[in-house]
């Protein structure tokens, strides 16, 4: 009897475990059917480990963002310029160099404005190459004639964009993260695009009112970023800073920021960075924005050795404070240089017979890059000149010849083996 | 036992020179007297590489000999020299490697020296910017780098001079390159140099340690390390004239923090047991010494101290009329401008026959109206001078141009107008600089128009209430030199502080106005300018710097024509 009532029952078992291999059949093909492939649908979220370490995960493995800003503007054109529908598809020839470099991740500063074009790029990129992309947006910073953070209908107009490109490509398998912002809290301090409200016009203190402006932005974001969880939950939303000032404002409110992505032109390295981030704004910081430029502003000509040297360092320490790097900060989930090509538009943008000269005039001055510090007023940033490729006016299947700089070949040598003398010490 | 240099370049370049003086020797009777004087430069050339190359050979004797590790720091000095001065970094790791088989009790140095000469390897590398063997051994120069400098902290004790060393350049290394170790490099460092410093006899580490803080603007750092070292010496049972010359010694050597540190010591000693009279002597020479000065170094907040402490020992009495001056000079060209008045009023209250009188008459005017936004005290000051009849001074005419331009800026044009024509019968054809200014501010009187912009807006910032938030804190405005002959060059030169804009350059303006001489009014684009006077007198240089979202700040420079 009780035998029998085994057998039955292991019968049962052996029927109702059927059913449910038959089911999850039944649902694995219907989820093919729907194009919803658990091999492309990966979830992209950061770990947190001991010791306010962190790690970006795709796909259930760590991953380490080897990223370059990719804004392929053609020589003569200008920002306005829409590359992604360029029948010459330069992500197609860039996509296959950079493969070759090891990048894994490019970043779009923000989407063009067809969306199917930026799908398509997305899907390239991704599935040629196995680069994933980071997608920014730059919230309203460059409206004329300033980002109105405090006003309510500019808060909406802005949030509206930011969801609406959330919901067109949150879906594409290449997809790492978002972006929001870029050094857009450098507004708040007063000098770029400075915005104001009544109640930061009433204020007499010029620190307090920054104090406020900081405020009013900071939770605009955070704002964005809870908005962009309920639609999409599975890619981290990362909060686009200049240095790391006003960040001491962020963390009283953005607990719906996963991580930071810091523009930083610190020369040579980043300073203590990693260290001073722990005690502001403890997330994971992706250096979003960083790099150096290939041309000697002192001497007055291209100097390749220059832009490989501060670049090759400055991945160095992205990687010493990796997460599995023992004695780093483990805050870091790697970077996104600036760029892959020279813009050869960027040092006048009002003057397009300009966007075909390569100008050999500085924008902006930085100390932390000595070598050529010594040009007249110091002025030693060549804005047109940041690319690892170099672009030339010949002709090369429909797009500008690519030349590679020595730093990708530097920055090729350096990931196939960054020796970072980071063995852990044996236990005695 | 034949020294030789371990490394196959070296070795070439020197045997193959030798035979080239033969083949130089064999032509003598056709060659004329220049190739002549060329083979004797030769022949000294290849004589002084031998003698360097039997320097080495004595030196290295000297460290395979050596019975103890003390022996071995001057000979290992003596060869890194060599080599580095021939910048031959890796012939000295390779002469390195060969001696640690030689002699294993010299191991810590060996890997002491070992991550000091890939240091300024790669140093090296940058400087001449011989990129292909940067990049592709700096990852291998920086690893036997680090590994060096542990096994040497390893295997030496903290009352070693070699351990400091080793922590010392692991922390250099790091600091330059501002990685994730440079805290903990440094929190090592101090702790081991502390630890040293408290039981060692040989002194040289800690001044090493502090010299190296003070180059990497380690300022606290170093201040910490001199004292210590300063104390090492006064304990040392060091004579007090001793002392003074030593801190004469390191002021002459452009090290203020541990000239000062020293010279606290010696005053701290000498003021037991020097009379007062002599004491105040000691003071007011050390107290010049360190005052501003437009040539050589100067530390005007150390200078003022020791001012303090003489009138805290001997009262304001042991202060004359030149040291007075000089106290409040001091503290003018340190912008400590409240200070400075006190000192230039208490000088007109003691020595009203002063040479300096009407000079400091009138910065205490510049100061009251300009700094302290007290217009009213200000033109008690500028009337002083202004109501002589006669022997009108530089500053007295330019106390009539204040006193105008004050009332021009309260719209009382009749009053201005009085002054201004007043300056001009006093000043009878002198003062061309200040005159030309006051015919300007006239001219606008006449045509009915306001006060020229940079200067009406620095006006504005300096005596309006509620510009109090302007508080000359955000602009460094400075001239060289100070004082200065007629015709002769100064240079002004300003720094904004501003917030950061990151990547995004701002265009600043530069608002110039006062007595800017031969310049004229510079572009508003020059944060910079030269200039020259032709007449005497106290020139006040004022400065508006304005972004393209308001005014960042105010500042005021004063320069003395003599």
């Amino acid at each position: 009897m009780v035998r029998s009532t085994k057998c039955e029952v292991r019968s049962a078992m052996r029927r109702a475990g059927r059913g449910i291999l038959l089911a999850a059949c039944g649902l694995f093909f219907m989820a093919l059917l729907c194009g919803v492939s658990p091999l492309t649908k990966q979830k992209v979220f950061i770990k947190t480990l001991p010791g306010s370490r962190y790690q970006l995960m795709v796909g259930g493995r760590p991953y380490i963002v080897k990223g370059v800003c990719y804004n392929p503007v053609p020589i003569g054109k200008n920002h306005e310029y829409d590359w992604w529908s360029d029948p010459a598809k330069p992500w197609l020839v860039d996509g296959k160099l950079m493969k070759e470099m090891g990048i894994n991740t490019v970043r779009f500063y923000q989407p063009g404005q067809n969306a199917e074009a930026v799908k398509k790029v997305i899907r390239d990129l991704y599935e040629r190459f196995g680069i994933r992309t980071i997608l920014g947006n730059w919230l309203g910073f460059w409206e004329y004639p300033c980002p109105f953070y405090a006003d309510k209908s500019f808060q909406e107009k802005i949030k509206k964009e930011v969801l609406e490109m959330v919901g067109l490509y949150k879906d594409e398998p290449g997809l790492l993260m978002w972006i929001l912002g870029n050094e857009n809290n450098y507004s708040c301090l007063g000098l770029i695009n400075k915005w104001s409200s009544e109640e930061i016009d009433k204020e007499p203190d010029p620190q307090r009112q920054k104090a406020m402006r900081a405020n009013i932005y900071y939770s605009y974001v955070n704002e964005i970023a809870r908005e962009i969880k309920k639609i999409d939950p599975h890619h981290p939303v990362a909060l686009g800073n200049g240095e790391l000032i006003g960040l001491e404002f962020a963390k009283e409110v953005s607990s719906d920021i996963d991580l930071i992505a810091c523009i930083i032109y610190r020369g040579k390295t980043f300073g203590n960075l990693f260290n001073s981030l722990k005690f502001t704004f403890d997330k994971p910081v992706l250096i979003s924005e960083f790099g150096a430029d290939a041309y000697d502003a002192y001497l007055k000509k291209e100097d390749q050795n220059m832009q490989a040297f501060f670049l090759e360092s400055q991945w160095r320490m992205i990687y010493q404070n990796l997460a599995d790097y023992p004695q780093g900060a483990g805050n870091c989930i790697g970077g996104t240089m600036f760029e892959w090509t020279d813009e050869w538009w960027k040092h006048n943008e009002y003057d397009p017979a300009g966007w075909a000269l390569h100008s050999e005039d500085a924008g902006w001055s930085n100390s932390s890059y000595y070598i050529d510090i010594r040009a007249p007023k110091n002025m030693n940033m060549n804005e047109e000149w940041f690319g690892l490729v170099a672009l030339s006016k010949e002709s090369e299947d429909g797009l500008n010849k690519r030349t590679l700089r020595k730093a990708y070949y530097v920055l090729r040598e350096f990931w196939k083996k960054p020796v970072l003398n980071n063995k852990k010490k044996k236990k005695r | 036992m034949k020294f030789q240099i371990p490394n196959s370049k070296s070795q070439i370049s020197f045997k193959s020179q030798i035979p080239m003086i033969k083949t130089c020797k064999f032509g003598v009777s056709v060659i004329g007297i220049w190739s002549l004087l060329g083979i004797w430069c030769l022949v000294l050339g290849i004589s002084s590489v031998h003698a360097q190359e039997g320097n080495l050979a004595a030196w290295n004797k000297l460290v395979i000999e050596a019975k103890t590790s003390q022996d071995l720091y001057a000979p290992l000095e003596a060869i890194k020299e060599f080599y580095f001065k021939n910048n031959k970094y890796s012939d000295f790791v390779d002469y390195l490697k060969s001696l640690a088989q030689k002699k294993k009790s010299a191991e810590p140095f060996v890997n002491y020296y070992r991550a000091l000469a890939r240091y300024q390897h790669l140093k090296y590398l940058e400087e001449k910017q011989l990129w292909d063997e940067y990049f592709s051994q700096g990852n291998a120069y920086r690893n036997e780098l680090t590994e060096g400098c542990k096994m040497a902290i390893a295997a030496t004790t903290g009352q070693e001079p070699l351990h400091i060393y080793a922590r010392l350049l692991l922390w250099q290394f790091h600091k330059d390159q501002h990685d994730s170790f440079e805290e903990s490099a440094l929190s090592d460092l101090v702790v081991s140099a502390i630890e040293y410093s408290a039981r060692a006899k040989d002194f040289k580490p800690i001044k090493e340690v502090a010299d190296k803080f003070f180059v990497y603007k380690e300022k606290g750092r170093s201040k910490e390390f001199y004292k210590i070292y300063a104390q090492k010496l006064i304990t040392s049972q060091m004579p007090d004239t001793e002392l003074a010359k030593a801190a004469s010694k390191f002021y002459q050597e452009g090290n203020l923090d541990l000239s000062e540190n020293i010279y606290d010591a010696y005053i701290d000693r000498v003021s037991k047991t020097l009379p007062k009279e002599e004491l105040i002597r000691v003071l007011t020479e050390i107290a010049s010494i360190f005052a501003y000065k437009d040539e050589g170094p100067s530390d005007p907040f150390y200078a003022e101290k020791i001012f303090k402490k003489l009138e805290d020992k001997a009262g304001k009495e042991a202060f004359d009329q030149e040291v007075m001056y000089l106290r409040g000079f001091n503290l003018e060209k340190a912008k400590e401008y409240p200070q400075a008045k006190a000192v230039f009023d208490s000088l007109a209250l003691r020595f009203p026959k002063s040479t300096h009188l009407d000079e400091v008459i009138f910065k205490s005017g510049l100061i009251s109206a300009y700094v302290l936004r007290d217009k009213d005290k200000a033109k008690e000051y500028f009337g002083k001078l202004a109501q002589r009849e006669k022997n009108f001074t530089a500053q007295a005419v330019s106390g009539l141009y204040q006193l105008g331009l004050l009332s021009q800026w309260e719209e009382d044009s009749n009053a201005a107008r009085n002054f201004y024509n007043r300056l001009l019968d006093v000043a009878a054809g002198n003062f061309s600089d200040t005159v030309a200014l006051a015919r300007e501010r006239l001219k606008e009187i006449e045509e009915s128009k306001p006060i020229e912009y940079n200067l009406k807006t620095f006006l504005d910032l300096s005596l309006k209430k509620e510009n109090a938030g302007y508080d000359m804190s955000k602009i460094d405005l400075r001239s060289q030199p100070y004082q200065v002959k007629r015709k002769q060059r100064v240079s002004v030169d300003s720094t904004a502080h501003t917030a950061p804009t990151g990547c995004m350059h701002i265009e600043l303006q530069y608002l110039w106005s006062g007595h800017l001489g031969k310049a004229q009014t510079p572009l508003a684009s020059q944060a910079e300018f030269e200039t020259s006077y032709s007449s005497s007198g106290t020139k006040e240089i004022n400065l508006v710097v304005v972004s393209p979202t308001g005014i960042i700040d105010r500042s005021l420079d004063i320069v003395d024509i003599h």
